[in-house]
């Protein structure tokens, strides 16, 4: 350890800091007791400028709710990318699995951080033509994403089950003392509820796959891969103040080209901006104290780690004509039945270019009706909030999904509106439901049925039993004007395996003009 | 530490621990007190008392069956089981009045109670439901250490047998409701659309774990069933507000009649045959009631039944 080494510790108590604050955003990323959320859980992917940017493209409007994505941009300009090194809680998750991994660099090719300028010219070409690509590179997406559908989930179970062990086999005494740690832990970090998710193992295996690379090579993905870094590294193409080495003193050891963990010092000793995340381990490791902070000339590393013309110019045609191939699909035409979005969701297009695949909507939806897609959606799709009833329903009174999506993508409703918005329709299939097909009665579905006037409502009906009587029954029919679509009759109905009544998105609301992306919308 | 010494000392403090955990006298287990239905009936008396202050119809109903002290003995732990099933506010009648659970908690802590437990497993989210209801903000409003109004921990539910259960034979069943020293049940008056109405034993579901839509089939047998295990000390039930039509839920407040009523008794039955009398309907209607009844488990005849009606 040599002499300064505050520099370092400040930045680590940043990324500290910066951590904690992003683990409690997400935490809190639920209903508080009161039906509009406090404080702003969604603050991480609203700082962010390339979903800005991507979503501002593909909308072609300026969203205001990713304004303070501009501070981040401007402080990017000032002072490089000291975002990448001190507050990006995946840059630090990175940081930190290092020590698991062990040190183990290897030589990888020299044109592979082209890469992440080639990902982010894919990205926003492609945006504008209609084909939304953010959601699946942008770093925070992947982590909360990763933490929401896998990671949070299966650390509640693991906790509570645990605790299940010592409740329901500990002896009193050891009960006395576990007991309120786990109600202490369920007030403070775990879920109200344990939830499940569609395609938890994409989700996981995107984000374990990038810390496995660290394996590779230290940052790999913050080096090669990370559309964010690309663009903040851009703009530090201007920044006034940047790490510099003070070259006559430089004996050209080497020795910091390989320190470094963002690959951004060569063999001369010089540092590139586009790649310098700012941790300042070369200034404190240099044996000579070469390197300083401070006011610099530009540098002479080329634009975009000197990519041709002819891959800037292939990258921007593929982006410009890979839309085109998907929007010839049928189901771009029509609606899926399957595909039933949470109550303010724009129209399909619309939501999907707006939708950056960040999962709060998932993690702060109480009812655990809001689940990842698959391919219902498209292979683009995936990863889009779609509500599966049989799993989990729309709760009639909550309107949290619209209050946390970063872009609009959902709208932010109130209660009343919500309640009038449909977001499909029930049908009851008679071969499964009791009263029609085993003359059995039953009215789960009824009891449920959330809207004042109910959408289910009963017929008197003589029919068959299993013992070929007559009997007289109560049969369940659906109202289409009053059902919404919220799925709770779905949930609820109590025959194992599939339900007798169903919720397709037939009938939803946002295909008409109210829910359609009209420009000045918030 | 070597791999062998690893081994061995891994091995031994397995044995010892699960040795420790197993031990018979240390461990509380998993046994649930199924407490059985005593075989013969006192008379029943129902207390029942109309105005609109709600808090004082509780005391005036629960006084005319003997008050709170014959319930509640100093040091025993309470359960109150109110409806909290619903997201609904506390006028549109789905949901047990706040103030009267918060009244049978104040009761029950005046009698000497040592702990109040207050829960139900609701049908809609669960904290939306205790917050909504004004179950919650009534309660921690209280601000006693020994009333707590809790969200069910899914860990607590254990496989209960019903060894008198004609259809049912064994549920999984809330371990805190089975084994408080005085149960009492606070249902909300209101229809229901396969009961008919839903009252006491209705309630008694709230405690159930595991699909409880499985039990609509041969439901009145079922929740008869039921209560033999489920026993409840003292039955309140809340009739300030009817919920008249598109039960159990409603959501419709011209579907709630203002009634100013509650009724207690000691005996399930006796205050559901009362309370039915309130929706102009006869207490034979209720099919839950007469299967329990047939049971034994309380009495359904209205002659039977010491109607006290207070001042």
């Amino acid at each position: 350890m040599k002499k300064p080494y505050l520099p370092i510790l400040w930045r680590r108590l940043s990324q500290l800091l910066c951590f904690a604050a992003f683990l409690f955003l997400f935490v809190r990323t639920d209903y508080q007791g009161q039906d509009e959320l406090s404080g702003a859980v969604n603050l991480i992917f609203r700082i962010d400028p390339l979903i800005a940017l991507a979503t501002s493209l593909a909308t072609r409007t300026f969203i205001t709710l990713l304004l303070p994505a501009l501070f981040v941009l401007v402080a990017s300009l000032l002072l490089g990318r000291w975002f990448c090194g001190w507050v990006c809680p995946m840059g630090t998750l990175f940081d930190w699995s290092r020590p698991l991994l062990g040190r183990r660099d290897r030589s990888l090719p020299a044109a592979l951080p082209k890469l992440r300028y080639v990902l982010l010219l894919l990205t926003l070409v492609s945006a504008l033509f209609g084909l939304p690509l953010v959601g699946f590179l942008d770093p925070f997406s992947i982590l909360v994403r990763g933490l929401t559908m896998a990671i949070y989930p299966a650390f509640s179970l693991a906790i509570e089950k645990l605790f299940t062990i010592t409740y329901q086999h500990g002896p009193a005494w050891l009960n006395a003392a576990s007991e309120p740690v786990y109600q202490f832990l369920r007030e403070t970090v775990l879920p109200f509820q344990q939830k499940v998710f569609t395609n938890v193992l994409p989700a996981a295996a995107m984000l374990l796959t990038l810390l496995a690379l660290e394996w590779m090579q230290r940052r790999f993905f913050c080096r090669n891969l990370c559309p964010l870094g690309a663009l903040l590294g851009l703009a530090a193409r201007f920044a006034p103040w940047r790490i510099a080495n003070r070259q006559p003193t430089c004996s050209v050891c080497s020795q910091c080209s390989t320190l470094c963990r963002s690959g951004a010092i060569n063999h001369q000793s010089q540092v590139n901006p586009e790649r310098c995340i700012l941790c300042l381990d070369c200034l404190i490791h240099c044996p000579q104290q070469n390197f300083s902070f401070g006011p610099s000339r530009r540098t002479a590393f080329s634009l975009a780690e000197g990519l041709s013309r002819r891959a800037f110019l292939g990258t921007a045609l593929t982006g410009l004509a890979t839309p085109f191939l998907f929007a010839v699909r049928p189901l771009k035409r029509q609606p899926q039945p399957n595909l039933i979005r949470p109550p303010g969701a724009l129209a399909e297009d619309a939501f999907l270019n707006r939708c950056v695949r960040c999962g709060e909507c998932m993690q702060v939806c109480i009812g655990n009706a809001l689940h990842p897609a698959l391919t219902e959606a498209g292979v683009e799709g995936m990863f889009t909030p779609r509500l599966v009833p049989r799993i989990g329903y729309c709760e009639y009174q909550c309107t949290l999904c619209g209050q946390v999506c970063p872009t609009g993508a959902i709208k932010h409703l109130s209660v009343n509106e919500k309640q009038a918005v449909t977001i499909g329709q029930a049908y009851i299939d008679r071969n499964r439901c009791l009263p029609f097909a085993r003359a059995v009665p039953c009215m789960v579905c009824e009891e449920h049925c959330p809207t004042p006037q109910k959408a289910i409502r009963f017929r008197q009906a003589t029919v068959l039993n299993d013992q070929g009587q007559a009997v007289t029954i109560r049969q369940p029919y659906v109202v289409d004007e009053l059902c919404i679509g919220c799925g709770i009759c779905e949930n609820k109905c109590p025959l194992p395996g599939r339900s007798a009544i169903l919720v397709t998105s037939a009938g939803e609301s946002r295909r008409n003009d109210g829910f359609t992306d009209t420009p000045g919308y918030r | 530490m070597n791999r062998r010494r690893f081994l061995q000392e891994a091995a031994l403090w397995s044995l010892t621990f699960s040795l420790v955990l197993q031990w018979p006298f240390t461990c509380n287990g998993n046994r649930a007190k199924a407490q059985v239905a005593p075989a013969r009936l006192p008379r029943a008396r129902v207390g029942i008392a109309r105005g609109k202050n709600y808090a004082d119809l509780v005391r005036r109903s629960v006084t005319l069956i003997g008050g709170m002290q014959a319930f509640v003995r100093p040091g025993a732990r309470v359960v109150i089981k109110p409806n909290i099933g619903w997201d609904r506010s506390p006028e549109q009648g789905a949901n047990t009045h706040p103030l009267v659970v918060r009244t049978l908690a104040e009761m029950a802590l005046e009698a000497g109670a040592r702990q109040v437990r207050i829960f139900d497993r609701p049908c809609n989210e669960a904290r939306r439901c205790y917050t909504h209801s004004g179950i919650l903000p009534a309660i921690e409003a209280l601000n006693s250490g020994k009333v707590r109004c809790e969200y069910i921990d899914r860990r607590k539910f254990v496989e209960t047998p019903i060894p008198r259960g004609r259809v049912l034979k064994s549920w999984s069943i809330y371990r805190d409701a089975l084994e408080a020293d005085c149960y009492i049940n606070v249902p909300v008056a209101k229809h229901h659309g396969l009961a008919g109405l839903t009252l006491g034993l209705k309630n008694s579901m709230g405690v159930l774990g595991g699909n409880r839509g499985r039990l609509h089939h041969k439901l009145d047998q079922n929740l008869a069933d039921l209560a033999t295990v489920i026993r409840p000390s003292l039955t309140v039930i809340d009739a300030t507000r009817l919920l008249l039509r598109n039960g159990p839920s409603g959501g419709d407040l011209r579907d709630v009649r203002i009634e100013d009523t509650v009724l207690a008794s000691a005996d399930p039955v006796a205050a559901d045959a009362c309370a039915t009398l309130l929706f102009g309907r006869d207490p034979d209607d209720l099919g839950s009631s007469v299967a329990a009844a047939n049971m034994g488990l309380g009495t359904l005849r209205l002659s039977q039944i010491q109607r006290l009606e207070g001042p």
